[in-house]
């Protein structure tokens, strides 16, 4: 440890959500100086530890030190950049219509005359800044109509604009293309070797991890499982202390695919919520039996693909056959009577109704059914209470009551709930997006159990995830989605991760413009 | 028909646009913050009797104002507890406000002055009317401008004031980012509730100003819900205008010009048809929007 | 680090989502009740009145004599129906605020009808009136209901607006075209033939027969919203439509169709009034009737049943508000400040409860973590 002691310390940190122990009695140091990966699985807790840092989160039990001092219980982000920390969040905290300079200064703006906001010397303020650490900003821009990578490098600034020489950055490479993930580890080592700065890194892909932090700290379940120097280990070993168990590949497929096309994708384009061209030109087949899964960096396209299929979304070109039979410019609801079922990336916004109950949740799209209407007009109540019963039971949805609203339910069990539902159409076709985002590692196994299992019984799946050992895991074929295109295809035995991650990033289409 | 279009006719649109135009601000406050304010009308509605109560009390078109103003900044700061603090249905807050407004102003009408319907009498100090002579001199406008009652020209500074507040200064900066992405104002230290309390209180005085313009302007008496929907107009307003001060203004004279026309063309067509007209024509103008956005939209994704 | 110190916490501090919604609910409806009447009772002092006295007069006045109950029940009757109006179109997400025009266009087809059909017998009469009263109110809501499904023009606002629209346009043809030739009607439309009539039940009471026309229509609500394949489908639309449409609900639709049937039952509300009080169409038809329903959907959280039993008890304070003026001398408008009060303590008691949920929690928190560190040091 260096002479003036750690700049951050956590001692027993413990953090309690309804339900879940998201920190589970943490002590951690940081030094000054340093790059410190904080690895672990998604809700590990790794966020929340750095939340209960930044003041966004008040610690349960335990207390927090900065440079020397502790913190108090009204530590907020306030009071956290002005002792010199500031967070880079997954999710973008920046105002949309607002310049790059106006996010910048925002809350602490140059001001003219004690009143008017100082373009003149905010513009100045941030341009010198961003040539001092070497990121530079086109301070007259509209923060929304940048890139990612721009917009996160604002956000960077906007940090450093705060005096801050503590940095924590929540998973800054999520959706940055390969080349800027380049520039933003040039941008860090530098500023932690020229700048003295710390910087506390937030991700769960341990090649990062090696290629740039000092120290390494793992969490699994809340708890902290040790912090050892990168130097001293390797990707195995973290990756075997994060999962806490050795992955499988391969055993749970029985039996080959099919010959038999089931969904047949052809040249599909439509555009995104902003109206620029967000799927362009994708085929794609799924045979009987088989998973296909899509790859590639979130905001390729993926979410629109999925929609497009499932006529969530109006598509601009190609078409979408099943079994032969065109299902491209339908309604959802004719769709499904076509035969696709579809677990959507979003469950509150569109898996389920929060408000309704869980049985009614369970019910939707089979309410027209004899079963559980007479004569289409009369809610047969009883019938469809022990359906939804019998279905909970079959897909362990555990809940407090299933006449309560779905909101009651947890991640896992509200994502149980929508796989229930789908799956028990029967459909041939399934379109699966993101089945196990935020979901706990117990309902992950049993998740991917049902998937394989509509699979062996025949069910032609097309898997979309951002988790790449998901896709290997369960997928017979992949494809990689870049900007909106199939940038290669790959058969389940001949995957090779490098290879994938090489074309889902596009490489091959640089390559081909070089060429 | 020279007896309708003149200049009187420019003459009552701003007149009538008035009340629009500040209670659309208001509004227009709110919508920044991501709230759509429906109790407006019913702010309007008590700040013209509480104009009307000042003025008689105190015999002052100053106190009148005062009371409006004081008003305001209450009914601002209740409609941000319920609806930002306790989380409460925004319109269901909106309605039970203009509820509120109409059985409150009518029991006070009773209570305080022992009659119903209206309230009017020689005790009722207006607001005053400016005179500038240097208005007057601008061709053909000038005596359209001149003369005016004290809020309308308040009103106009209050378009210009209100851009410059939320174009050119960091707390308008902030009132627009605690609606547009309050968890990014958040994150560098600013509360978003308070730009939302701000918002709401900038909306209470607004509304209940221009309800003062409304019973001390050019009436000079309160009559019972004579606020007659137009605080839903001036939502509206904000609607049509895409949130922007001077388009706004725009949109409210626009309801205003109509309102006019209506009142000069009752020689010639029942009253009831011309007094309909506003609503018709707004209720067009919120369609139209619509379909202008649409078609911009569509021209530019093909020149993309 | 003792292990079992943090176990002890969690086990304490692990929070329970929110059950049992309803009982809840209604004990919170009790008590925003009460503290409504201590307020209007605070008001009343302030004015000099005896809160006591004034609270009596209104109960006597609303239920004390067979007539005072039969305006009590007929005020029932047209609160129920445009509380369920609000509420059929709020359960499938779409927000009818126009109701006070589609009443005031029904009560005018109703009233053409019965004038110009004065020589068809009764039943014809009134069959045909109701069937035009709930196409006006029906195609009035349908105009807001198309945009907003189309165009996702803002729909409180349209149908606010159509509701001025509406009440002049009436009040043009009233006076004008099809104003009566009878003398001292000041503006209203030739009276209805008197077969058609809606005798009263209760004598020199509102409540006419009119109330068997209204029970068929709550019926039909009631069962549509809570029993009903449809009520199922508008419900999961009300909730989430871009859920009902992923699931293969027809969710648009369904939402205009909630609006469109909204208006018509708005509609009906008129021909009520018409045949059964007035005889005619007059331009003071209603005074927002259908403001006073909505509170009482909103209050009740668009539950058919809850509607049903709040307009009782809001039509007590309605009719007994008048009676109290009467005998007591206090401004009945001190009712609708105590029925608002009661709709603000409604609208926040989500909030409010959640909050003192929270500091509750948080205070237990603290407590465990108070003890726990005793625990430790000794």
């Amino acid at each position: 440890m260096s002479a003036e002691g750690p700049v951050v310390r956590f001692e027993h940190v413990t953090v309690q959500f309804p339900g879940v122990l998201a920190n589970d009695d943490v002590s951690l140091d940081i030094r000054r100086g340093e790059v410190f990966a904080l690895v672990g699985e998604n809700g590990a807790g790794k966020s929340t530890l750095m939340n209960v840092l930044y003041g966004l989160q008040k610690p349960t039990l335990g207390s927090l030190w900065i440079k020397g001092r502790k913190i108090g219980p009204r530590h907020d982000p306030l009071r956290a950049m002005a002792m010199g920390v500031g967070m880079v969040h997954q999710h973008f905290k920046l105002v949309p219509s607002f310049t790059v300079a106006q996010n910048i200064v925002l809350g602490m703006e140059p001001k003219r005359r004690g009143l008017f906001y100082d373009q003149k010397r905010a513009d100045h303020d941030v341009r010198a800044l961003g040539e001092r650490f070497g990121l530079p900003v086109n301070t007259a821009d509209t923060v929304g109509e940048l890139s990612v990578g721009l917009q996160q490098r604002v956000e960077i600034l906007k940090a450093l604009h705060r005096g801050a020489d503590v940095l924590i950055l929540d998973e800054p490479t999520a959706v940055l293309t390969p080349h800027e993930t380049d520039e933003l580890f040039e941008v860090i080592r530098r500023i932690v070797a020229e700048k003295g700065m710390t910087v506390i890194l937030i991700t769960h892909k341990l090649g990062e991890v090696m290629a740039l932090s000092d120290r390494v700290g793992v969490m699994r379940r809340g708890k902290l499982l040790g912090v050892l120097p990168t130097a001293e280990t390797d990707e195995r070993v973290l990756a075997a202390m994060m999962v806490g168990r050795d992955v499988i590949f391969d055993e749970l497929r029985e039996g080959a695919p099919g010959e038999q096309v089931v969904l047949a994708v052809r040249g599909l384009a439509a555009k995104d919520d902003r109206g620029l061209p967000a799927v362009r030109g994708v085929d794609l087949t799924v045979h009987a039996g088989e998973i296909v899964g899509v790859c590639g960096v979130e905001g390729n396209g993926q979410t629109e693909l999925t929609e497009c299929i499932m006529g969530m979304r109006p598509q601009t070109g190609g078409t979408v056959t099943l079994n032969g039979r065109d299902i491209s410019r339908h309604t959802p609801r004719a769709i499904r009577a076509m035969g696709v079922s579809w677990i959507p990336e979003d469950r509150l916004s569109t898996g389920l109704s929060a408000k309704a109950t869980v049985t009614e949740n369970l019910l939707v799209g089979k309410q027209r059914q004899p079963a559980f209407s007479l004569l289409g007009i009369h809610y047969r109540r009883r019938n469809a209470r022990r359906y939804a019963a019998k279905l909970a039971e079959e897909f362990d949805i555990r809940s407090g009551g299933l006449e309560l609203p779905a909101a009651s339910l947890s991640g896992g069990n509200m994502q149980k709930t929508i796989l229930a539902r789908e799956f028990s159409f029967d459909s041939p076709v399934l379109v699966i997006s993101q089945p196990t985002r935020g979901v706990d590692i117990g309902a992950i196994e049993f998740i991917h159990e049902k998937i394989l299992e509509k699979r062996n019984a025949g069910c032609a799946i097309l898997l979309v995830s951002a988790d790449l050992d998901e896709l290997f895991r369960l997928s017979d074929r992949l494809v990689t989605l870049y900007e909106g295109q199939i940038t290669g295809r790959f058969e389940a035995g001949s995957i090779d991760k490098q290879e994938i991650g090489y074309y889902m990033t596009g490489g091959r289409q640089k390559e081909a413009r070089k060429a | 028909m020279s007896d309708v279009f003149n200049l009187l006719l420019l003459q009552n649109t701003l007149r009538t646009a008035t009340p629009v135009v500040l209670c659309a601000l208001g509004c227009l406050m709110t919508d920044q913050v991501g709230i759509m304010n429906i109790g407006v009308d019913g702010m309007m509605l008590m700040g013209a009797f509480f104009a009307v109560l000042g003025s008689y009390l105190f015999g002052s078109w100053l106190m009148g104002l005062a009371f409006a103003f004081a008003l305001g900044v209450l009914l601002g700061l209740f409609y941000y507890v319920f609806s930002i603090k306790f989380k409460s249905d925004e319109f269901i807050i909106g309605v039970a406000l203009n509820i509120l407004a109409g059985g409150l102003t009518v029991f006070l009408l009773r209570t305080l002055f022992g009659v119903k319907g209206s309230f009017s009498g020689p005790g009722i100090v207006p607001l005053p009317t400016l005179d500038w002579p240097w208005l007057e001199r601008i061709p053909v406008l000038g005596p359209v401008l001149n003369g005016n009652t004290l809020l309308v020209y308040v009103s106009w500074l209050m378009v210009a004031g209100s851009w410059v507040f939320l174009y050119k200064t960091p707390l308008g900066f902030h009132l627009r980012a605690s609606g547009e992405a309050p968890e990014a104002l958040r994150a560098s230290g600013k509360s978003p509730e308070r730009m939302k309390r701000l918002a709401s209180v900038l909306c209470g005085v607004l509304a209940t100003l221009s309800g003062a313009h409304l019973s001390l302007g050019y009436l000079t008496m309160f009559s019972e819900n004579m606020s007659a929907s137009r605080g839903f107009v001036a939502v509206a307003c904000v609607i049509f205008g895409g949130s922007n001060p001077p388009r706004v203004f725009l949109a409210a004279l626009l309801f205003g010009f109509i309102d006019a026309l209506g009142l000069r063309l009752q020689k010639y067509i029942p009253s009831d048809l011309t007094s309909m007209a506003p609503y018709v024509v707004t209720v067009v103008m919120m369609v139209a929007v619509v379909l202008l956005r649409r078609r911009r939209q569509s021209t530019r994704s093909l020149a993309s | 680090m003792n292990t079992g110190f943090v176990q002890s916490v969690r086990a304490l501090v692990t929070l329970k989502p929110k059950q049992k919604l309803t009982a809840q609910y209604l004990l919170s409806l009790l008590i925003a009740v009460s503290l409504a009447f201590l307020v209007g009772a605070g008001i009343m002092l302030l004015c000099g009145y005896d809160p006591v006295a004034c609270y009596a007069a209104l109960f006597k006045g609303a239920l004390g004599k067979p007539r005072a109950l039969g305006n009590t029940l007929a005020k029932t009757v047209t609160l129920c129906l445009t509380g369920l109006a609000m509420s059929v179109a709020a359960k499938a997400g779409i927000f009818n605020v126009g109701g006070e025009g589609q009443l005031y266009l029904g009560g005018l087809a109703a009233a053409v009808v019965g004038a110009r059909m004065a020589d068809s017998p009764a039943w014809l009469i009134v069959v045909c009136a109701l069937l035009a009263a709930m196409a006006a109110g029906g195609a009035y809501a349908w105009l807001p209901g198309i945009l907003k499904v189309k165009l996702r023009v803002n729909e409180v606002v349209t149908t606010i607006l159509l509701n001025s629209a509406a009440i002049y346009f009436c009040s043009y043809l009233a006076n004008g075209p099809l104003k009566t030739a009878e003398r001292g009607i000041p503006s209203g439309t030739d009276s209805i033939a008197a077969a058609a009539w809606f005798p009263p039940l209760i004598r020199l009471s509102s409540l006419t027969t009119g109330v068997f026309y209204a029970a068929g229509i709550t019926l039909f609500i009631w069962y549509l919203m809570t029993r009903s394949t449809a009520g199922f489908e508008m419900k999961i639309t009300g909730t989430n439509p871009r859920f009902a449409r992923y699931g293969g609900i027809r969710a648009d639709r369904l939402a205009l169709w909630g609006m469109v049937l909204s208006g018509m039952v708005c509609g009906v509300v008129g021909p009520l009034e018409v045949f059964g009080l007035h005889h005619r169409f007059l331009t003071t038809l209603s005074s927002e009737f259908y403001f006073d329903g909505m509170l009482v959907a909103m209050i009740m959280r668009y539950q058919p049943v809850g509607v049903i039993l709040m307009s009782f008890f809001f039509a007590i304070l309605n009719i007994g508000g008048s009676a109290m003026e009467l005998s007591a001398g206090i401004s009945s408008e001190v009712i609708l400040i105590v029925q608002s009060v009661i709709i603000f303590f409604m609208a926040a008691e989500g909030g409010i409860s959640e909050m003192a949920r929270r500091s509750a929690a948080e205070r237990r928190v603290r407590r465990a973590a108070r003890r726990a560190e005793k625990e430790a040091s000794a």
